[in-house]
């Protein structure tokens, strides 16, 4: 109560709080608002086709940042036979069926391979190209590895949601497999012994590891053949007949084979557009750019989140009424489920009550939701920590309900909820690293495409870490200031 | 006039704070109610305050009882000032002042700074107005919050336990303070420190155990009670 202080530490603490919040806002919402409603214009209709971007050489970003890849150049043919604009979505292969089935593109072209179990649940087209499971193995270890057999009690990778993982678990339960995010991390881990091989796409597997300088090669014969094809829903058989006599007649007139030489021939003409690495200035508007939706998608869900959570706040903190039960078991569902399923939920869920989100609106709306579980809870303690005196008080001077709790609780428990809403904060931005599952292009995403064609892990991976770290840490330190100006201030009754 | 009648009040617990307490509160004095801790002052002013409702008998402003005042009139009339006082730490002296004359009476800003800077200035305190109440000491803050109160021109002013957190110094000076000011309203001194009451106050009431003993000017409700304060 006696701390002598001069006005000073009042507008150091109130400006301090204010600059950062308006501060934050403004560049928010000029950096994020308009991109959020940019990609619905259209003229043309349009043929939208889903591959990862991460699976050179048939899907990557090349020396200039743009798409390409034999699966892109089969993508863009079909597009023009079908005299249809092309529109290529990215998104994570794990995701990528369940996408099709929602509605969220028209087809995949990204060498999926025809399987019993995806052909009960999607149309395939005629395949587009054949190629078959292999085994690589470290060189080192050529001698003592002949085969699969080989490897029987120990460990293989593959890639997660790719038919050798069901392969390898269903035809030799010996092995034990282990399912990746991607190769350059399967690639990563076979040099650090972690696993004795990969199972991978014969052609893919060769390229990548040429590309990377990789010390592995081939062992045994391929495990089986695989026939690459072009999923659509059952529900349009039109567009499967459609891109059926558009493969049919590429194959006709050479074009089919015309791609095959240009990715996998041993002439070096189109080769060296792809052989070169990513320019440096391609990889920083890359992550610039993931980073700017990785901010806009994290601002824009503080913003909603905040405003979502104050009246949940309050109504935490009230009487035992209908809506507080509401409020009480939305918040701990969505606090006690993981943040992925939930992204899934709305990204794939929504279109089926006949709401159709952009991979960014769903995420914004789904971390928003998520984020103003957590907020509400700090804001219902905020609202606790207020001494009941003030109330009292506030009555004994005649001010109504709504002006106490305008005028006297609420600036008290804002102020003391500040803190834990930056950790909140800090919380989301890192939570958005999600969000690439439903095929937002945010940072770390950027960061894996880039990874794919540079197999440079570690330092792609620290740099994504530092610009998180960069935002994080002021906040950070923002929350400590205010946490000791309001003890300072009295505010929590002690 | 204030009057309280036959006012009975039981805790949820079931314990009996207040049992047919009789006290008539004359206007332009100041006041006592003294009791030990446990005999009920606190629950009879809450029960003045209008923020507990007697489970029978009725408190009367000039012959109308509270139940029936709209909340202004009846904040207007009758001003707490808590012992924890709940000066509002997130506002300054003068802010603190101004809230209640600007969204209770209505004033307009200027007005209500005016005001209250005027009377900072008449009780003493003028200096303070731009302090917050953590930067404030502890005889200051019970200035202030007094001074809150009388902003809105009370007919009484109740303080409960006013000398609880001042020391002896503080006190005597506090007493004197208050002594000038009884001009402005009618005080109300709820305390168990008899010998501050005694020396500000014209006359009281004695409660024990819920119920009213003695009434009468201070210096029989000395003599005749053989009050002895007990260390706390």
């Amino acid at each position: 109560m006696y701390l002598r202080k001069n006005r000073k530490a009042r507008n150091a603490f109130d400006s301090a709080a204010r600059y950062a919040v308006a501060g934050m806002c403004v560049f928010l919402l000029a950096v994020c608002v308009r991109p959020l409603y940019a990609d619905e214009s259209s003229a043309r209709k349009k043929f939208t086709v889903a591959l990862t971007g991460k699976y050179p050489p048939f899907s990557f970003y090349s020396a200039g940042g743009e798409l390409t890849g034999f699966d892109v150049d089969v993508a863009r043919a079909v597009a023009g036979r079908l005299d249809r604009e092309l529109e290529l979505v990215t998104t994570e292969w794990d995701g990528i069926l369940a996408g099709l089935l929602v509605g969220k593109y028209d087809a995949i072209i990204g060498s999926m391979a025809v399987t019993p179990q995806r052909a009960e649940k999607v149309n395939f087209s005629e395949p587009y190209y054949v190629s078959g499971a292999q085994l690589f193995i470290h060189e080192k270890n050529r001698r003592t590895i002949k085969g699969i057999k080989d490897l029987y009690g120990r460990k293989v990778g593959v890639g997660i949601g790719e038919t050798y993982e069901h392969y390898l678990r269903n035809k030799h339960p010996e092995i034990k497999t282990l399912a990746y995010k991607s190769t350059v991390d399967i690639f990563q881990d076979m040099r650090n012994g972690r696993i004795a091989g990969f199972v991978t796409d014969r052609l893919v597997g060769l390229y990548q590891i040429k590309k990377g300088g990789m010390p592995f090669q081939p062992a045994g014969p391929l495990l089986y053949k695989e026939r690459m094809a072009i999923p659509v829903v059952k529900e349009n058989p039109a567009l499967l007949v459609k891109i059926n006599r558009a493969l049919k007649n590429m194959k006709k007139s050479g074009e089919l084979d015309e791609f095959h030489e240009k990715w996998f021939g041993t002439g070096t003409g189109p080769q060296e557009s792809r052989d070169a690495a990513m320019t440096t200035k391609t990889i920083v508007i890359k992550l610039l750019a993931g980073f700017g939706k990785t901010l806009q998608a994290a601002f824009l869900s503080i913003i909603i989140g905040f405003i979502l959570a104050v009246p949940s706040g309050i109504v935490l903190n009230s009487r035992r009424t209908v809506a507080y039960y509401f409020v009480r078991s939305v918040n701990d569902f969505i606090r006690g489920t993981p943040l992925l399923i939930q992204l899934f939920f709305v990204y794939f869920g929504a279109p089926q009550i006949g709401l159709v989100l952009s991979p960014m609106q769903a995420a914004v709306f789904t971390l928003s939701i998520n984020t103003s579980a957590y907020m509400a809870e700090v804001i219902r303690s905020g609202l606790m920590a207020v001494d009941p005196g003030q109330t009292l008080a506030g009555r004994s001077l005649g001010l109504t309900g709504l002006q106490i709790f305008r005028h006297i609780v609420w600036p008290q428990a804002f102020r003391i909820s500040l803190p834990p809403l930056m950790n909140s904060v800090v919380a989301l931005m890192k939570d958005t690293a999600l969000i690439a599952v439903i095929s937002v292009s945010e940072v770390i995403r950027e960061a894996q495409s880039i990874i794919s064609v540079t197999y440079e892990p570690l330092k792609y991976y620290f740099i994504v870490a530092m610009m998180f770290f960069v935002f994080t840490f002021p906040l950070m330190k923002l929350a400590g200031r205010l946490e000791r100006k309001i003890k300072e201030k009295g505010f929590l009754n002690a | 006039m204030l009057e309280v009648r036959d006012v009975s009040f039981s805790y949820p617990d079931g314990h009996a704070a207040l049992r047919g307490v009789n006290i008539t509160f004359p206007k332009e004095h100041i006041l006592g109610i003294l009791g030990k801790s446990g005999s009920g002052k606190t629950t009879l002013l809450k029960c003045i305050g209008r923020f507990l409702m007697p489970q029978s008998g009725r408190i009367e402003l000039e012959g109308r009882d509270i139940r029936e005042l709209p909340r202004r009139e009846l904040r207007r009339s009758i001003g707490i000032v808590f012992q924890q006082l709940y000066l509002f730490p997130h506002l300054t002296v003068l802010e603190n002042m101004t809230l209640a004359p600007r969204k209770v009476m209505k004033k307009d800003a200027h007005e209500a700074e005016r005001e209250a800077r005027q009377t900072l200035e008449k009780l003493g305190i003028g200096e303070l107005a731009d302090k917050y109440p953590a930067q404030i000491s502890g005889g200051q803050a019970q200035r202030t919050a007094i001074a809150r109160s009388l902003l809105l021109k009370p007919d009484y002013l109740l303080l409960d336990e006013p000398t609880a957190a001042l020391d002896v110094d503080t006190t005597r000076e506090f007493g004197q303070w208050l002594l000038d000011l009884k001009a402005e309203t009618t005080f109300v001194i709820v305390t168990h420190d008899i010998l501050f009451a005694s020396k500000i106050a014209s006359s009281g009431a004695l409660l024990t155990g819920g119920e009213v003993t003695h009434t009468g000017p201070m210096r029989e409700i000395l003599e005749t009670a053989g009050y002895v304060e007990e260390e706390e």
